[in-house]
């Protein structure tokens, strides 16, 4: 795959190198101020807004997970795991998160077949993702076991990712954040943290069909070897155990000795050794030749440039 | 363009293979795109005031020579040849020979393919191209055309409305040709340039855009030679023509996929609608995306000053060649699959293209409403399923296609298909949960992204109540066309 960058056609000079590998979606919020009727109850909602605006405002009939939805900053709506679906008078059956609040429209969260929906798209983001939630750092504080407590899903139609043949490595070649990719359910937000907000372009996604992951713009394989800075911003956003801080991996594990996050998912990208601060040797290279006056924005890198000059190695 | 002396007329797919290396075309040779029908290819027509002799499969040697002898008095005769056609001695159209294929249906909007040069001004002005409706009668003959091929924004749909909203919406609009992927378009492309950029040309004056994308699949070589060719002779186009090349991947068909790919994303995904690309499109400019399909049947409409009301399509599967065809909206679809060579007896289609409906009726007329009533697709395409085709196994394979060929998007899709592709697998050991899989596609149906996902489950649906006795047959062990016995030996 190349890593041409994504022309757009006015990309300011400092995101036109940014490749996320996502398409450009067009603004998907209302024209202009509207009321919406949700279940029966009337909801004003600003411009710009979508549905998922509205059905925050009000008691539902059905919950409405919307796991990928995070509807702050610039991150989303991505629209991806379709557990938000609603019925509208107008439109059918549309995703709340993405869907624009049309003045006037009526909702329903408990038509039949948008509770089918939500119900089976839950399922199948469960059908990918590796169930161990007791030796997750996550266990607890997780938006997709909250959705599947809140839905009382018992038992998942299709089952959970549980051939550990099947699961891909950790990556905990980092020293601040370490990736467990079976627990991803491909929201977007951190591709959208590192490079809409951080404007950072570490993380992209990539691939396609069962292939889909989250990987890096800089094409190589572990956190170590990618342009990271350890912002952290990734692991923020992060709605499972996927992107976790260090050193909290196992921090609400459920004590069964001898069990943690790495052995539970077998095999591990381990850390060189060689990155020794938050910026990767990458990325250090790659401020020391695209930037020919460092002194020129100190204010901004000195916290975190770990040359001699600024207390060296990090821990 | 006759003359007086004969004209020769080699028609292929790819027509410079035909020829012989040494021999290149000699004057009053033309070299012209396939018709459609490839079993006939190369196809050699021999043309003397107003009688055509047809030579089918020429090898280069018989090509080198009919174009010998063309000028000798008896080579318009019969000489040998499959067919021979007396028609008006000025026509524009091929004069259809009763040949396997090309006997079927009509040729307006294929009119063209196997008898014009494809990049010939000259040929397309002779046959009343090149005009330049006024907006009025644009809209006009929009209102009754409807979009051809799951690559148009308007598929099935009047494209009227859509292009009075990209009227209404504020910005430099642009027009984009999606011929990828589909057999009858990169035909159309490829032996009918002149027509397809017509119809661009027509709705890019009507909407006023600035810009006009040819856009195809990189693998359809020939046909983007060639439209690239004709895009630079175009005379006087009313915005720049650009040709670019996609990914030769199913998805990259669709029309949020096709701006994408012309926008240079290294990724190709859907994108996210409401705004559609008629309010927000490539480059954030309103856009329009019609298939060449759609724009040829424009031009022709526009030409004619009333719709041609018929559909192009490609029957393909188990037949001893594609063969793209123009039959009335009237016509059923067993006219469709008599025009092909089965090379078995008939025991269903699968009409709608990848992700068509499974049936064993043909009997259902090819206009778009009765196609969905009938829960078939009208992509222009049937693939014909021999009576040793196991229909488990063909839709397990489609599913399977599709479960590795979605662009990883959203949930519905990207899992839906892969645990459809699971369901099916499980049949195989005694565990048919048809209620599962209607359940499972009746979701990937109302909540996925695009076309793809929302398609992805119909062939499935379409054969689960059509051959229901096979699905369980093999919950039972057993394959009524005997071609999974390996499969349900290792379950």
């Amino acid at each position: 795959m190349s890593s041409e960058p994504h022309e757009t056609a006015e990309a300011p000079p400092l995101t036109e190198e940014i490749a996320p590998g996502t398409a450009s979606d067009p603004p998907v919020g209302g024209d202009g101020p509207a009321t919406v009727t949700v279940d029966g109850t009337e909801v004003s909602v600003g411009a710009d807004a979508t549905l998922i605006d509205a059905i925050e405002g009000v008691e539902t009939e059905e919950s409405v997970p919307a796991l990928c939805h995070y509807g702050r900053e610039d991150i989303g709506p991505r629209s991806e795991c379709r557990t938000c679906m609603v019925e509208t008078d107008a439109h059918g059956v549309v995703p709340a998160c993405s869907f624009p609040a049309e003045d006037g429209l009526t909702v329903r969260t408990d038509a039949g077949a948008a509770s089918e929906a939500r119900d089976v798209n839950l399922d199948l983001v469960l059908s990918d993702h590796n169930l161990r939630c007791t030796t997750c750092g996550k266990n607890g504080r997780c938006e997709l076991q909250d959705a599947a407590i809140e839905q009382e899903v018992e038992e998942p139609r299709y089952g959970v990712l549980d051939d550990r043949g099947e699961y891909e490595p950790l990556d905990d070649t980092s020293s601040f954040i370490q990736i467990d990719r079976n627990k991803c359910i491909l929201c977007n937000r951190c591709v959208d943290a590192c490079n809409d907000v951080q404007v950072e372009g570490v993380l992209r996604m990539e691939g396609s069909g069962q292939d889909t992951r989250i990987g890096f713009q800089s094409d190589v394989d572990t956190m170590e070897d990618s342009t990271c800075v350890s912002c952290g911003h990734c692991a923020t956003v992060c709605p499972t155990g996927s992107l976790v801080e260090k050193g909290i991996e196992d921090a609400t594990t459920i004590p069964l000795p001898g069990f943690n996050q790495k052995n539970s998912v077998g095999t591990a990208y381990e850390s060189s050794g060689k990155s020794k601060g938050p910026m990767t040797p990458k990325k250090r290279e790659k401020r020391a030749t695209t930037d020919p006056s460092p002194s020129d924005d100190a204010t901004e890198t000195g916290v975190w440039d770990d040359d001699g000059a600024s207390g060296g190695d990090w821990p | 363009m006759t003359g007086d002396g004969p004209t020769v007329r080699i028609s292929a797919t790819d027509p410079e293979r035909a020829l012989s290396e040494t021999n290149a075309a000699p004057d009053g040779v033309f070299v012209v795109g396939s018709t459609g029908a490839q079993a006939l290819e190369p196809l050699v027509a021999v043309t003397r005031e107003g009688r055509t002799a047809f030579h089918a499969r020429c090898s280069p040697e018989r090509v080198a020579e009919l174009c010998a002898r063309a000028d000798s008095p008896e080579a318009a005769q019969s000489g040998g040849s499959d067919a021979v056609v007396d028609h008006d001695p000025e026509t524009a159209r091929l004069p259809v020979p009763e040949l396997p294929g090309l006997g079927a249906g009509e040729r307006t909007v294929l009119g063209a393919c196997g008898w014009r040069r494809p990049t010939s001004v000259a040929d397309h002005e002779a046959a009343g191209g090149f005009g330049a409706p006024g907006p009025t009668a644009v809209l006009e003959a929009g209102e009754s055309l409807r979009g051809r091929g799951w690559g148009d924004l308007c598929q099935d749909e009047s494209v009227a409305d859509t292009w009075e909203a990209v009227r209404d919406t504020d910005g430099d609009a642009a027009v984009v040709v999606n011929g990828h992927g589909t057999a009858s378009d990169a035909l159309l492309l490829a032996s009918a340039p002149f027509e397809v950029l017509d119809g661009a040309a027509a709705v890019a004056r009507t909407v006023d855009a600035d810009r006009i994308v040819v856009y195809a699949s990189d693998d359809d070589e020939h046909a983007v030679e060639t439209v690239r060719e004709a895009a630079e002779t175009y005379p006087e186009p009313p915005a720049a023509i650009d040709v670019v090349t996609g990914p030769a991947e199913y998805r990259a068909a669709e029309p949020t996929m096709s701006i994408e790919a012309i926008e240079g994303n290294h990724r190709l995904e859907a994108r996210l609608r409401p705004p559609g690309p008629e309010e927000a499109g490539l480059h954030g400019r309103p856009t329009l995306v019609h298939t060449p399909r759609t724009l040829a049947h424009l031009a022709v409409a526009l030409r004619r000053d009333e719709s041609p009301g018929t559909r192009v399509l490609t029957v393909a599967g188990d037949v001893a060649a594609p063969v793209t065809v123009e039959l009335s909206e009237t016509a059923t679809l067993s006219e469709a699959v008599d025009a092909a060579d089965l090379t078995g007896d008939f025991k269903a289609a699968c009409v709608g293209g990848q992700f068509g409906g499974v049936t064993r009726e043909t009997d259902v007329t090819l206009d778009p409403a009765a196609l969905a009533d009938a829960d078939l697709g009208t992509e222009g395409s049937v693939r014909v399923l021999a009576d040793d085709r196991c229909i488990v196994e063909f839709v397990g394979r489609q599913a399977r296609f599709a479960s590795e060929e979605n662009c990883g998007r959203c949930v519905p899709c990207r899992e839906g298909t892969t645990q459809l592709a699971e369901l099916l697998r499980d049949i195989y050991g005694g565990d048919y949960d048809r209620d599962g899989i209607e359940e499972l596609i009746r979701v990937m149906d109302t909540s996925s992204i695009c076309a793809f996902g929302v398609r992805a489950g119909r062939p499935t649906r379409t054969a689960m109540s059509a051959f229901g006795s096979e699905f369980e047959a093999h919950a039972d062990g057993r394959c009524p066309a005997g071609s999974c016995i390996e499969a349900l030996e290792a379950s």
